[in-house]
């Protein structure tokens, strides 16, 4: 087995890696797939505590992951260390990178909300003029999104609009909660499409690669996996100038190693397989690797109360359930503020109340905490980021992680597309709070910083024309013929989405791709 | 030679190669470590010490704040989280110490934030009513204070001078009070916060490298041991 040459190389194992190593193992494909962090073991790693068994009682530890907002003080030590894997970026210009590198990498921790793009995502330039539409249409990973949704169980109703294509679901027929359906009436005149969520229900109450994907790869026999291997660069054979394998250092003893392959897949997730790229200097003839940042807008929302709820008067029928709005701006009308639009999640809550929502304090603020117990109603939005050349990623040559690896820096910025769209979201929620009876409590209109919704997509594009992407529409670069990026760095456009769905069906799909191409001999 | 010495010479011979052949074939055992091996005395039935957290038994050293930002911070404390019930207050839940050390471990602009908003309190409390903060009554400190409580959604604090301190001050302090073993101890009613319980997540196979230097930033923890699942063994005496 020492120094084999592997079929195909797969970096990263999250949902892009995971669906890389199901599909090509079942094809009788042996992969070699490397993790940068070590497999996690919930016996073995983590124990229920109350906060004040922790030294800083539950606050985030100071100075760690200092941009994970998500972060608190329980799960501070399944994010990345900022210290350890540093990302530079101008102080006026905040970006908030989110990493796991534990084995499943953030297929372990995400919210499941599961949505297929559209064809107002997938040929968002033939709608307005903006940007690029992808080399794809729905209808071309509609097979491969019907078959993700059985393995992720996802679960939603056949409600979806043009602009947010139903699925291959585990039907959801809950009724409505009376406050939902006040929502949804006073959304009517806004043209508010009001559906049921879609979320992955996974297995055994997780949806991750760990359990839906890698078991598959593992009962094939083909696949052998390293963790803790963190990849340095990409090699190169001399003669024929195609990749043909990596270095890597072993995380925890610092040791240097390489591996062979055919073939390189890249799943290390959006950013870090860019940095890989560029990094190795590989696949940018185009000089468009790193361009192109994109993710979704998240912050600005509306906290409202539900009175008739109040005073212990919540009940299940009144309080509860949530639903998706999908984008439902510049659909069938224009907007003068903005192109394209965004999504609103919508909670209803029999909970407590966050104390944030009044300007009280002491016992006067316990007295309307107790009064507004079980009526809150949140509405938060999910915006499309547009791609833009200028916000990029480039590589830092100044500062080194911990294993000497040259870090990524972050240049990107929202622009008064993204800011309008936010404002839109804030006021269209009130307006629609207000129209349904709803007391208004908190809103804000102002964008979370770009990163906070661990979305980042692009900076690898697909595209049919090699000078104005990086990708074909296999997920191939158009460079070498044997190194494909399938994570969320070959979106051509962000979309409101989550991008979950949409990765592991360009994953699969360009898994099975590179399989024929590989028993054609043609890779 | 006695018979005696002649016999022991014979049987030394004897027990000679074979000895011998031991060393060229493999490497020699060590001596056995006195009086047990190292480490090889734990066992899965070694009973775990118990410990306590050290909250609510034992105090720190105020060492970020001056005396009379502490002093100031303590006002705000009480003012902001009274004793309500049965519910022990802010103070009661030693909340100021504790910002005291999670604040003076922070980056430095929550420090500035902090030490700029409790002196901008007391400069307020002198102008109006010539006298610190700290000794403020209750309404002389509501006046001080409730013009700048803002309501506002998770993670877009106001931003405006004074009230961001203010507002995130006062959700500092109920975090604290709330996940203090003080507040846990008395039964939430329903519409009351609880403290915080979850899944701690222990640093996974921590790089050796990144773990020294982490600790040379911040000394190893103190973190109570888990009550032990079998019985504390009875030994004879």
């Amino acid at each position: 087995m020492k120094n084999e040459t592997f079929d195909v190389l797969i970096i990263g194992s999250g949902h892009a890696g995971g669906m890389a190593a199901k599909i090509l193992t079942e094809k009788g494909i042996r992969c070699l797939l490397l993790n940068a962090g070590p497999i996690v073991d919930v016996a073995r790693n983590a124990q229920k505590k109350p906060a004040y068994e922790l030294p800083y009682r539950g606050f985030r530890p100071p100075g760690r992951v200092e941009h994970v907002s998500q972060a608190d003080e329980f799960d501070a030590n399944v994010w990345v260390d900022e210290q350890e894997v540093p990302y530079t970026f101008d102080a006026a210009k905040p970006y908030n990178w989110v990493r796991v590198r534990l084995f499943g990498g953030r297929s372990l921790f995400w919210s499941r909300q599961s949505f297929r793009l559209s064809d107002y995502e997938f040929k968002g330039k033939s709608h307005d003029g903006f940007g690029e539409d992808w080399p794809i249409s729905h209808a071309d990973l509609a097979p491969y999104y019907s078959r993700v949704e059985k393995i992720f169980q996802v679960a939603g109703a056949m409600d979806g609009p043009e602009q947010m294509p139903n699925g291959n679901f585990v039907l959801d027929d809950d009724a409505w909660s009376q406050s939902m359906q006040r929502f949804a009436a006073a959304g009517k005149p806004f043209n508010i499409s009001v559906c049921k969520q879609r979320r992955a229900l996974g297995r055994d109450g997780l949806a991750s690669s760990v359990n839906l994907l890698l078991p598959d790869a593992e009962k094939t026999g083909k696949l052998t996996s390293l963790a803790n291997a963190v990849v340095r660069s990409l090699t190169v054979d001399k003669d024929t100038g195609l990749p043909d394998g990596c270095f890597f250092v072993d995380r925890l003893s610092r040791r240097e190693m390489h591996v062979k392959a055919r073939v390189v897949v890249l799943a290390a997730g959006t950013l870090e397989s860019t940095r890989l790229l560029l990094n190795s200097k590989l696949g940018n003839s185009s000089g468009l690797v790193g361009h192109y940042l994109m993710d979704q807008v998240y912050g600005p929302g509306v906290t409202c109360s539900v009175s008739e709820a109040r005073n212990g008067k919540a009940t299940k029928d009144l309080m509860g359930g949530g639903a998706i709005v999908p984008r439902f701006r510049n659909i069938g009308t224009k907007s003068d503020k903005f192109l394209r639009g965004y999504a609103l999640n919508v909670t209803s809550s029999i909970g407590p109340i966050a104390p944030r929502n009044f300007a009280l304090y002491g016992a006067e603020l316990q007295r309307r905490l107790e009064e507004y117990h079980g009526s809150a109603l949140y509405m938060t939005m999910m915006g499309e980021v547009l791609g833009r050349y200028e916000n990029h990623v480039r590589i830092n040559k100044e500062k080194e992680d911990a294993w000497g690896i040259p870090v990524l820096h972050i240049d990107t910025r929202y622009t008064d597309n993204e800011y309008n769209m936010a404002n839109d979201a804030m006021e269209v929620g009130c307006a629609v709070a207000e129209a349904a009876g709803f007391e208004v409590l908190s809103k804000n209109k102002m964008p979370n910083p770009p990163g906070y919704s661990i979305h980042e997509v692009g900076t690898c594009r697909m595209g049919d024309d090699p000078k104005r992407s990086v990708l074909n529409k296999w997920c191939q670069s158009h460079d070498h013929k044997n190194l494909f990026v399938v994570d969320g760095a070959s979106f051509t456009s962000a979309g409101w989405q989550n991008p979950t769905m949409t990765i592991l069906a360009l994953s699969m799909r360009a898994s099975e791709y590179l399989a024929g191409e590989m028993s054609k001999q043609n890779v | 030679m006695l018979r005696r010495d002649f016999v022991r010479a014979v049987v030394a011979l004897g027990m000679t190669p074979r000895s011998l052949l031991a060393q060229q074939t493999a490497n020699p055992a060590p001596p056995p470590p006195a009086p047990v091996p190292w480490t090889l005395g734990l066992n899965p039935k070694t009973p775990l010490p118990h410990t306590e957290a050290l909250d609510g038994i034992a105090e720190s050293e105020l060492r970020f704040f001056t005396p009379g930002q502490m002093a100031s911070l303590k006002r705000l404390c009480d003012v902001l989280l009274p004793p309500i019930g049965n519910k022990p207050g802010a103070l009661q839940a030693g909340t100021p110490l504790f910002l005291d050390f999670l604040v003076g471990s922070s980056p430095e602009t929550r420090g500035k934030m902090y030490t700029g908003g409790l002196d901008w309190l007391d400069a307020e409390a002198q102008k109006r009513y010539r006298t610190s903060f700290a000794t403020l009554n209750g309404d002389q400190a509501d006046a001080v204070l409730k013009p700048w409580l803002r309501t506002w959604m998770s993670d877009h604090p106001p931003s405006e001078a004074y009230a961001d301190f203010i507002n995130i001050a006062h959700q500092d302090i109920r975090t604290a009070t709330v996940n203090s073993r003080a507040w846990s101890d008395v039964p939430s009613t329903v519409a009351q916060q609880s403290t915080a319980v979850g899944l701690y997540w222990y640093p996974i196979e921590p790089d050796l490298l990144g773990e020294s230097s982490e600790l040379e930033r911040n000394p190893a923890r103190l973190v109570a041991a888990a009550k032990s699942s079998h019985p504390t063994p009875a030994y004879g005496r």
